[in-house]
């Protein structure tokens, strides 16, 4: 029990280690996906159905697998072996957005045709430009978005095949939360893995509390 | 400000929805536009409010000054009542007072002025559109397009806010096309008609000239006339100008009905297949159903 508590500064670096790496991943995630999200959403073009059934089956793709994608595009001699990103925490974060993006698509896409569906001829009549009007959806669709960010960072973040597989779970560099517990339990070391499970929940708690708290907020 | 429509063509899956070689729009007026479901109202309103790019024609001016728009359904953000109002003037840079003002001003004609603290997305039909209108009201607007305005609303609802309109169309000052397929609607609120059918316009210009003698049958049944033929000529009767008895243009009915109407007796029937209705005096020998019997009409207009 004592071993349980005693979460060490090895247990914090690996925590925060997590923190970052999922965190970058979701972020570039957002980054790209919202954008994307919204011109599925939005317009139409050859291929568009097609192109969501592809992102939808996105979501579902085991960790694993996109892990073993982005290996063999980075391993020493795949086609992108000559940036020597394998086995750093940008591969992993790599691989993270590869399973993150789908997930911030499908679930903007959703959100964004939830609204009402006049909305953006409303704003664009009433003299909103591009931009504006992407702001203005966005903000009427923020419950669906934050929802996205959640799932994007709770996959990512409880994920453990592909950071396995691409960071290789190095002691000082590439161990993350999941992989340190995998290795722990492998050990023996039951009571601390047990830790580190708690500390990934509480981690995921503070996370989407934050979240929850922003998307909940009123507006005055 | 005139808005001048020259050779647009819109298409929809490869079939054309909307045709107007040219059609003038006289500024300072109300003009409206009607016709049955489908004939493209919305469309046009859509071309000239820039939301629809037409394959080929250009409306005028161009680009087209901000317009005030009020939907066929109620469309708003999912924040009060004020900030919806609000957001076409923010958008359109209207100083904050100014905007205050103008906010207050077009709540107070509407009558929504308790409703300002109010979800916009919460709130029944009837307020809904007033907010609507009020949101267009707000802009100032040189140019005001109003798609059904009143349609969907209870009885009671309808009537106050249609003896309500006038003074609104009024207040904005505007050039207003208004899109309707009701004719009450659009003699009780318009100066100028515009009958759209099948995409095409089938006459435009000042209500007494194209409602008083329609010239085509697609005119003549928007505006409710019914399309007759009587002595190897093609008439329109105007609506409510069938008579019983015989008379000056005198037609042979099959009667297929007799309504009561408490105040007044409806004949229902057909002349060579055309429905019409007659009004009965409210007393007096009801024809049986399958008898035929002479009706007459005043005034008719030759049809092309």
């Amino acid at each position: 029990m004592a071993e349980l508590l005693a979460v060490d500064a090895a247990a914090w670096a690996i925590a925060s280690r997590t923190i970052l790496v999922s965190g970058a991943a979701t972020a570039l995630a957002v980054f790209a996906g919202v954008p994307l999200g919204y011109a599925i959403a939005r317009r139409r073009f050859r291929g568009r159905t097609a192109l969501l059934g592809f992102i939808n089956t996105g979501m579902g793709m085991p960790p694993v697998v996109a892990g073993l994608i982005v290996w063999l595009l980075l391993v020493r001699s795949g086609p992108f072996g000559d940036f020597d990103l394998i086995y750093t925490r940008r591969a992993m974060v790599l691989a993270q957005f590869l399973i993150a993006t789908p997930i911030v698509v499908a679930f903007t896409t959703a959100s964004l045709q939830s609204l009402p569906p006049r909305l953006p001829d409303l704003l664009a009549v009433l003299g909103a430009g591009r931009l504006r009007t992407m702001w203005l959806l966005a903000r009427e669709a923020r419950l669906g978005l934050l929802v996205a960010i959640m799932a994007a960072f709770g996959a990512v973040v409880s994920e453990v095949g592909a950071s396995m597989i691409v960071g290789g779970n190095l002691e000082r560099s590439t161990r993350v939360l999941t992989t340190a517990i995998v290795t722990e339990t492998s050990r023996g070391n039951v009571e601390r893995a047990l830790a580190l499970g708690l500390v990934l929940l509480g981690l995921s708690f503070l996370v989407n509390l934050t979240l929850t708290v922003i998307q909940q907020r009123p507006r005055a | 400000m005139d808005l001048d429509i020259e050779g647009v063509r819109v298409e929809r899956e490869g079939r054309p929805v909307l045709e107007v070689a040219s059609l003038v729009v006289r500024g300072g007026r109300t003009t409206a536009v009607l016709g049955p479901n489908g004939s493209g109202k919305t469309t046009l309103l859509r071309v000239i409010a820039g939301l629809e790019r037409p394959r080929a024609g250009r409306v005028q001016p161009d680009p087209m000054p901000h317009v005030a728009y009020v939907f066929q359904e109620e469309v708003f953000l999912r924040q009060s009542v004020r900030e919806n109002l609000e957001l076409g003037l923010r958008l359109r840079r209207v100083e904050k007072t100014q905007a205050r003002a103008r906010v207050a001003e077009a709540s107070g004609l509407l009558g929504i002025s308790h409703l300002l603290d109010r979800r916009a997305d919460h709130l029944s039909g009837g307020e809904g559109r007033r907010v609507s209108l009020a949101r267009a009201l707000c802009l100032r607007a040189p140019l005001v397009l109003l798609d059904e305005p009143l349609q969907g609303l209870d009885e009671p609802t309808y009537s106050r806010l249609l003896d309500e309109l006038p003074q609104l169309l009024a207040a904005f000052d505007a050039t207003t096309l208004l899109v309707t397929h009701n004719r009450h609607e659009a003699m009780r609120l318009a100066q100028d008609l515009v009958i759209l059918v099948d995409g095409r316009v089938h006459a435009a210009g000042h209500k007494h000239e194209v409602a008083a003698r329609p010239r085509v049958r697609e005119v003549a049944e928007v505006l409710g006339y019914a399309v007759l033929d009587v002595d190897g000529r093609r008439v329109a009767v105007p609506p409510g100008a069938l008579r019983p008895g015989p008379g000056r243009t005198e037609f042979s009915l099959i009667v297929e009905d007799v309504l009561d109407l408490v105040e007044s007796r409806e004949m229902v029937g057909h002349i060579s297949g055309v429905r019409v209705h007659v009004t009965l005096p409210p007393v007096g020998a009801t024809p049986a159903a399958g008898e035929r019997v002479s009706v007459h009409a005043d005034r008719v207009c030759d049809i092309a």
